[in-house]
């Protein structure tokens, strides 16, 4: 196990090093993200500032909606970059090189790439979340909230990841079928939670579990419901182990080919 | 002790694909496409003793891939027993990988922007290897391959044939007890080609490494493999001793006949020879000596052709190994 996490983290700073060397790509990658991150949440600033609270949601809400789902994004697609790109591995054989590796494969696969433009999600997400936390007086218990569910929608959203890109292995040239199915599960995610009722609550809670990286969150700390907190929770560790059986039952349908690939 | 480092059973793979039924409308073929399935191996089994090099050889298509891919864990068989150094590479992935290495003459596995020592570095730390040990398997490996001048520079600059020598040393990294290479010369130029080959003896030698090999280059097979295995359809067509996979054809002679002047018609050969190609300044024919002896046959090739020069010589191994694929 902490061979496991060494090599992890080991090829994590590898992918950082590799990255860092195309200097300008990689600060230009950091600095798009978190300028497109922040006009689209000033987009949503005005829309508020001009029809009022929707559903009950605040701008202060909104911030930290955006906050939570830019943060999880961002660590995940930095530091687990690999499993975005698990539908180009499969269709050029390139996973072979994974197969051949005396880790764990998933492990393996999340650290082989190291998603530059994430990091500009990580800043933007910290940065929403510092507002959000201060735009709601937040106590030191609601900012301990604030950290223990950035960890737990992290866990979701790398389940949902998997489970998703673990299609790859069903279908030839499956980019445009794993991408569909992420925006269906990124997209509601972005959205205040207001916006979900009733039977569309429970689909984009239980089914797709977009509600759990965001919307949930914000009501969590904003409410301090201890309730939701525990229904977060349970649900993070059910998406996970589903989404590992998902990519382990998935892998053995893995057909390799023999197109010339380079690199990681 | 086991003395076979691979035994393979009934080893099956077969692929099923969506194929498109011209009868059927595009709705039907995009709804409910015909299914097909093909055998990529079918039914294989052989046995590899430690330190033994192995030609896996075979036209494109034959199946020598997709066995070199089950052997290493990356494809499931769907029947058959494959045991690679006591492990089932279904089950023990990673525990095989430990013991084994692997080139994909066509897939590398290095780290493209960053120097080569970063790469061999990291496959150090993949296998567990202690600090102190990787430094000295590295100082190793950049002596015995040569790697010193360019071991500093990042991976996407090296030339192929660098960049190849870098993938074996990489493989070689934990000192894998086997080393798989899928085509490793496939690209290079003859120096390269044989700088490689003469790693592969001298590793093979000191450290008593399996090499099971795929090439098209019949250089590889003669200089490398002590031993071919023929795969054709899937199937095993020949298994023998390299040397003797020559002798294969050794009923067949051929004879170049050069030209006194312009050979200026291809008249009928006896029954026994046939022209393997005709030109109006040379021709070289093949004689089958079981229906006529080698005497004989230049007799009456003297009777049909003026000629400068002769030359009798058996088949080279390229020849051989391409009548073996025609023939299946």
């Amino acid at each position: 196990m902490m061979k496991e996490l060494y090599f992890a983290l080991y090829a994590i700073k590898k992918n950082i090093q590799s990255s860092a060397k195309l200097r300008t790509s990689f600060l230009m990658n950091i600095f798009g993200v978190a300028v497109n991150n922040t006009a689209f949440i000033i987009l949503w600033g005005f829309f508020v500032k001009s029809v009022g609270i929707i559903g009950g949601w605040t701008v202060a809400d909104i911030i930290g909606l955006q906050g939570f789902v830019a943060l999880c994004f961002g660590i995940v697609f930095s530091t687990a970059d690999g499993i975005r790109k698990l539908a180009n591995y499969t269709a050029s054989g390139s996973f072979d090189r994974f197969m051949l590796s005396p880790k764990n494969l998933l492990v393996r696969i999340a650290t082989s790439s190291f998603g530059v433009s994430a990091l500009g999600d990580i800043v933007f997400g910290i940065v929403c979340l510092g507002i959000f936390a201060f735009l709601i007086n937040a106590t030191i218990y609601q900012i301990l909230l604030i950290i223990l569910l950035v960890i737990i929608s992290t866990i979701v959203f790398l389940a949902a990841a998997i489970a998703i890109y673990s299609t790859s292995f069903y279908f030839t040239d499956s980019s445009s079928v794993t991408d569909s199915l992420f925006e269906l599960f990124l997209t509601p995610s972005l959205f205040h939670g207001g916006a979900f009722q009733g039977v569309m609550r429970f689909i984009f809670t239980f089914a797709i579990p977009s509600l759990l990286i965001g919307a949930l969150p914000v009501e969590i700390v904003r409410d301090i419901s201890l309730g939701k907190l525990l229904l977060v929770s349970v649900l993070a560790i059910f998406w996970f182990v589903v989404s590992i059986n998902i990519f382990n039952r998935a892998v053995k349908k893995y057909e390799s080919s023999n197109f010339m690939t380079f690199g990681n | 002790m086991n003395t076979y480092s691979i035994t393979v059973s009934n080893l099956t793979k077969k692929f099923s694909f969506s194929a498109r039924n011209a009868s059927s409308g595009w709705l039907k073929n995009l709804f409910s496409p015909e299914t097909k399935e093909i055998v990529a191996v079918n039914d294989i089994s052989f046995s590899i003793k430690h330190g033994e090099r192995i030609a896996f050889i075979g036209p494109n298509g034959a199946g020598k891939s997709t066995t070199i891919k089950m052997l290493t864990g990356i494809l499931f068989p769907t029947s058959g027993k494959v045991n690679i150094l006591g492990f089932d590479p279904t089950k023990d992935r990673k525990k095989l990988a430990y013991q084994i290495g692997t080139v994909f003459g066509q897939r590398s596995q290095l780290l493209p922007n960053l120097p080569l020592t970063d790469s061999l570095e990291f496959f150090g730390v993949m296998y567990d290897m202690p600090e102190k040990e990787i430094k000295r398997r590295i100082a190793e490996l950049v002596e015995l391959f040569n790697l010193g001048s360019f071991i500093t520079q990042p991976v996407r600059k090296l030339s192929l044939g660098q960049r190849m020598r870098a993938e074996v040393a990489a493989s070689l990294i934990h000192k894998p007890k086997i080393i798989f290479l899928d085509e490793p010369t496939i690209g290079l130029d003859v120096v390269a080609k044989k700088s490689l080959r003469d790693l592969l003896l001298k590793i093979n030698k000191d450290e008593n490494t399996t090499i099971f090999l795929t090439s098209h280059d019949v250089g590889d097979i003669e200089s490398l493999c002590d031993r071919t295995i023929v795969i054709n359809h899937g199937t095993i067509i020949k298994d023998l001793p390299t040397q003797d996979l020559a002798k294969t054809f050794v009923y067949e002679k051929y004879i170049n006949l050069v030209a006194l002047n312009n050979f200026n018609n291809f008249p009928e050969l006896p029954e026994g020879i046939r022209y393997s190609s005709k030109d109006k300044n040379k021709i070289t024919v093949v004689v089958d000596i079981n229906k006529i002896n080698l005497q004989e046959s230049l007799k009456k090739l003297l009777d049909l052709f003026e000629v400068e020069d002769i030359d009798v010589y058996n088949a080279d191994l390229e020849t051989v190994i391409r009548h073996i694929y025609e023939r299946d």
